[in-house]
């Protein structure tokens, strides 16, 4: 981060001692209180659901800044057991899960709903990571082999829910991992057939029929725009009706109308987009993309095969959430329910995602120590 | 800056990291660009549909005026009908076909087939409006509601009739299907008849919550409008024309009669005519108003107009003599004659025998513009400010070169055309004592049309000195006692003259005759014009003094009775009438 000096003792400052990664810090607010204002404006103008949302963030932080604390080798020694622990709730879950909105998710914890899914969005990189990390770099065919039944099993797992938003990040970030890893190009040319030649069968034999219209009206959204199609064809209009400037903040009428549903979830970035237009929408897009780049920094200059994996992975398991999220709502991917990071209303998910985050800046802030 | 990691090598990873970088880029540049493709590119459309989903008018639907005529008898109004629709979605969502015998009463009120009935419901589950039967009376209305089908619904429309059918079908006019007027007086007056129907521009949320109101337009009641017509004048001389189309096997035939004070027309009939409230396999040339589209060479019945001319420029007086002998004479190798030689006449004794040698005579005695000009200034070849679709300005020529030939055989009416209103017109400025009036078939009197406006505006204007026109009226009073008894009214004194005429064709005449009348009465205070046009009367008989003057006498008598206007014909000067002298009745 700061300059490479030499006495790196004189330049720690304040910050560093805190754990805490000042630009990672700055865009995770930025996109905050960005949120919190569309949050606000989406939810109809519910001051009720922007306190709600404060508070979430609030707790995400502390969530984030604790995380950070925890040097990043702890992970690497319990990664097998929190893996094996996370497997088995995910089972659990499939056995005597809560059921809602049509899936199995969560275990009533009595106190709270506990959705071991989000868990796994952390424990898999780090329980890829390490295995991978363990053997020589670049790995072996053999050593990828296992590293990915290993992310297959909490992947099928959690697509059983069924929670295809879920398990996809989770598959990206394990395959992050392995990707930087060094797997030879003809392994992941080969790994690439090999899933087009599953694709098929995932679309015969696994995927729910709720799935596969998601697919069906993302292929043509207007063959059912009443049903199936009607999320995309609004969230298209949305987008489109902010044009270059945008209606302004509070004003989106297809938004503030309710014509949008799941606004104030995974399809705020319509909500956005039609208040700020084209303008705003390349804003948020550099807020982003200066995350993903201190991310992709912290991984580059993480001193340990582990923390560099984890780091890059984390990273990019974000950015994946960050492209599933607008392309989906921009009509470019099917419909996956995954929320924009940061800036959707939601709890789970924006804790997860802050948890992450603390182990970036624990990778960032922690090398000194453990070099 | 990367280091001594025990395991692994870092050139690998480190381009890796780059190839990541770069994706990472080029996703969020495509991201960019999906964005700037929806929002900039394509947003118009997307717009578009935005406002499809949140923007709604509403109308508020507003029954169109009656036409009434001037004592408040209705010509045309609009008489509430149902319709009944049914919404094929709820009636399959609440299992509406099960009540099977309430679908069979339907049916059967609605003499349709039940099956069919069922069909056109199961055939469409998923629309939402299907017309089931439209224009209902209330009773079967009434019936079907108390069905209470789900999903059968009943609609207010409402549906135009004609309580007079087609004796006044050309005045009134007719609407399409849509209530929209398309002829005559529905078609002119069609937006005042209309009204505003009050708009309203709103937003609406998903609910069907109204947001905002963008525009909210007031509406403007429909008013009735009230026509200068009689409907008795109009029964009757419907009536009498009919009776005289047929009788005499003409083509078709009008009559028109005004109010010569206030250029009112009281009556405008054509025969044939039709019948407005059921148009289905109506002739097209039935639905001509003829008495304003159609025009004819006026023939003697504008020798008025010539001796009119010649005593307004004095070349005459009313108790002038004119020499017509030899009864025939060469005009430019022309020839114009009278059937006999009738030598010495009076400019009434030229209208009492409807001599061409003598309007000739006087017409070429004036200078030809001041001639000229007065037809103009009678209304020939300008409407008559009816402001009825259609209406024809007639012929006449506006050239610097008259041939004397020419201006001879204008005075006896021949070289212009002109429709029965016109003639009307010319008529009724005779009447009114020189002065022309615009012709209207709208009520004058008080506000009882309330027109904004702009496309009726009231004309008067002086073209010929009262002592004139009243000389010439008392000189065709002459012309009624002395040559047309068909045209006499008892009690009345009537004046007026008969027209005949060849049927003008391209570049010729042919063997059709028009047969015309127009008068006027009482003579000693004129209130009333009537003109009366036999079109190509195809029996033995088609002189205007046989074919119109007798339609022209009943309407004249029934008009004059209906209006309760005195009788005059004891007054003491019909004598000095009849000689033409200028005397105040």
């Amino acid at each position: 981060m700061h300059s490479t000096g030499q006495d790196q003792q004189k330049t720690f400052s304040i910050w560093r001692r805190l754990h805490i990664d000042v630009p990672l810090l700055a865009g995770i607010l930025s996109l905050m209180i960005l949120g919190l204002f569309i949050v606000y404006s989406a939810g109809g103008q519910s001051i009720d659901m922007a306190i709600k949302q404060a508070r979430n963030m609030g707790i995400a932080l502390i969530v984030m800044i604790f995380v950070a604390q925890i040097p990043p080798l702890i992970y690497r020694k319990w990664a097998v057991p929190m893996f094996i622990m996370g497997i088995l709730l995910l089972v659990a879950v499939l056995l005597f899960g809560h059921i809602g909105k049509g899936a199995r998710r969560w275990i009533n914890l009595g106190v709270f709903m506990f959705q071991p899914s989000e868990v796994m969005k952390l424990i898999v990189p780090v329980m890829i990571a390490w295995y991978v990390s363990q053997k020589n770099l670049p790995v072996r065919i053999l050593n990828v082999f296992i590293a990915f039944i290993l992310l297959l099993i909490p992947t099928l797992l959690i697509a059983r829910q069924p929670d295809l938003g879920t398990s996809l990040l989770i598959a990206s970030s394990g395959i992050f991992v392995i990707f930087l890893a060094g797997s030879s190009w003809k392994l992941i040319g080969s790994c690439a057939v090999l899933a087009s030649a599953f694709a098929p069968i995932l679309w015969m034999f696994l995927m729910k029929p709720y799935q596969k219209q998601r697919v069906l009206t993302f292929l043509n959204p207007e063959q059912d725009p009443l049903g199936s199609g009607y999320h995309i064809i609004q969230s298209k209009i949305a987008i489109g009706s902010g044009g270059l400037h945008g209606k302004g903040w509070l004003q989106g009428t297809q938004s503030q109308l309710e014509f949008l549903p799941e606004r104030h979830t995974d399809f705020i970035f319509a909500v956005f987009s039609e208040e700020f237009g084209l303008i705003g929408v390349s804003v948020l897009l550099l807020v982003y993309l200066t995350i993903v780049m201190r991310g992709l920094w912290i991984a580059v200059h993480a001193q340990q095969a582990f923390t560099k994996l984890l780091a890059g992975s984390l990273t990019l398991t974000f950015f994946v959430y960050v492209f599933v999220n607008i392309g989906m709502v921009s009509g470019l991917l099917p419909v996956v329910g995954v929320p924009l990071p940061l800036v959707s209303y939601g709890g789970t998910s924006m804790v997860t995602l802050m948890a992450g985050f603390g182990i970036l800046m624990a990778i960032s802030t922690h090398r000194r120590f453990h070099a | 800056m990367s280091t001594k990691a025990v395991n692994y090598k870092p050139k690998t990873v480190a381009w890796r990291f780059y190839v990541v970088l770069s994706v990472v880029v080029l996703i969020y540049v495509s991201l960019a660009a999906r964005s700037a493709y929806i929002q900039v590119i394509e947003p118009d459309m997307l717009k578009h549909q935005g406002d499809l989903r949140s923007l709604r008018t509403s109308e508020n639907e507003v029954h169109r005026g009656a036409i009434v005529d001037r004592n408040g008898d209705e010509l045309a109004v609009s008489v509430p009908v149902q319709t009944v629709w049914a919404d094929p979605k709820t009636i399959i969502e609440k299992n509406g076909l099960a009540m099977v015998e309430h679908w069979q009463a339907l049916a059967d009120v609605l003499d349709q087939n039940v099956i069919d009935l069922k069909n056109r419901i199961t055939k469409n589950p998923r629309r939402r409006f299907v017309y089931v039967e439209r224009q209902l009376s209330p009773a079967m209305a009434n019936y079907i509601k108390q069905l209470k089908i789900p999903g059968i619904y009943l609609r207010k429309e409402s549906k135009r009739f004609y309580p007079t059918g087609e004796i006044s079908a050309h005045v009134v006019g007719f609407t399409d299907i849509d209530d929209k007027g398309i002829e005559g007086i529905e078609n002119v007056y069609d937006k005042l008849l209309t009204g505003e129907s009050g708009k309203k521009r709103y937003r609406k949320d998903a609910k069907g919550n109204t947001i905002e109101v963008i525009e909210d337009i007031e509406s403007t009641p429909p008013k009735d409008l009230i026509l200068s017509i009689d409907q008795r004048i109009q029964a009757l001389a419907y009536k009498e024309l009919k009776g005289a189309v047929r009788a005499f096997k003409a083509t078709s035939g009008s009559v028109i009669v005004t109010n010569v004070h206030t250029g009112e027309v009281l009556a405008l009939v054509n025969s044939p005519s039709y019948n407005p409230n059921n148009r289905t396999g109506v002739a097209v040339h039935r639905l001509r108003n003829r008495a304003i589209t159609d025009f004819y060479e006026p023939g003697s019945t504008l020798k008025p107009l010539t001796v009119m001319s010649a005593l307004e420029f004095g070349e005459i007086k009313a108790n002038s003599i004119i020499d017509t002998s030899p009864g025939w004479m060469r005009l430019g190798g022309r020839r114009v004659s009278d059937p006999i030689n009738r030598g010495k006449m009076s400019p009434a004794d030229i209208l009492v025998n409807s001599s061409n040698m003598g309007t000739s005579k006087l017409a070429l005695s004036l200078p030809k513009d001041f001639f000229l000009n007065k037809f103009f200034e009678a209304g020939f070849g300008e409407q008559t400010g009816l402001e009825l679709v259609g209406e024809s300005s007639g012929i006449m020529h506006q050239r610097e070169r008259w041939s004397e030939f020419e201006l001879a055989a204008l005075s006896y009416g021949m070289g212009v055309a002109a429709t029965p209103l016109q003639l009307a017109r010319f008529y009724s400025t005779l009447a009114n004592g020189g002065v022309k009036k615009t012709l209207t078939i709208l009520k004058k009197d008080n506000n009882s049309n309330e027109l904004d406006n702009s496309n009726y505006f009231e004309e008067s204007e002086r073209v010929f000195s009262n002592s004139n026109s009243m000389a010439v009226v008392k000189m065709l009073e002459t012309v009624v006692n002395e040559h047309v008894s068909k045209a006499k009214v008892d009690g009345y004194r009537v004046g007026g003259k008969t027209g005949t005429a060849f049927k003008a064709l391209a570049g010729g005449y042919g063997n059709d005759y028009v047969g015309m009348f127009a008068g006027m009465a009482p003579i000693s205070h004129p209130e009333i014009v009537v003109v009366v046009v036999i079109n190509e009367p195809g029996g033995d008989l088609y002189h205007g003094g046989e074919v119109a003057a007798p339609v022209f006498s009943r309407v004249m008598k029934g008009a004059l009775r209906l209006l309760n206007i005195a009788p005059d014909a004891n007054s003491e000067t019909v004598v000095l009438a009849s000689k033409g002298e200028r005397t105040n009745a």
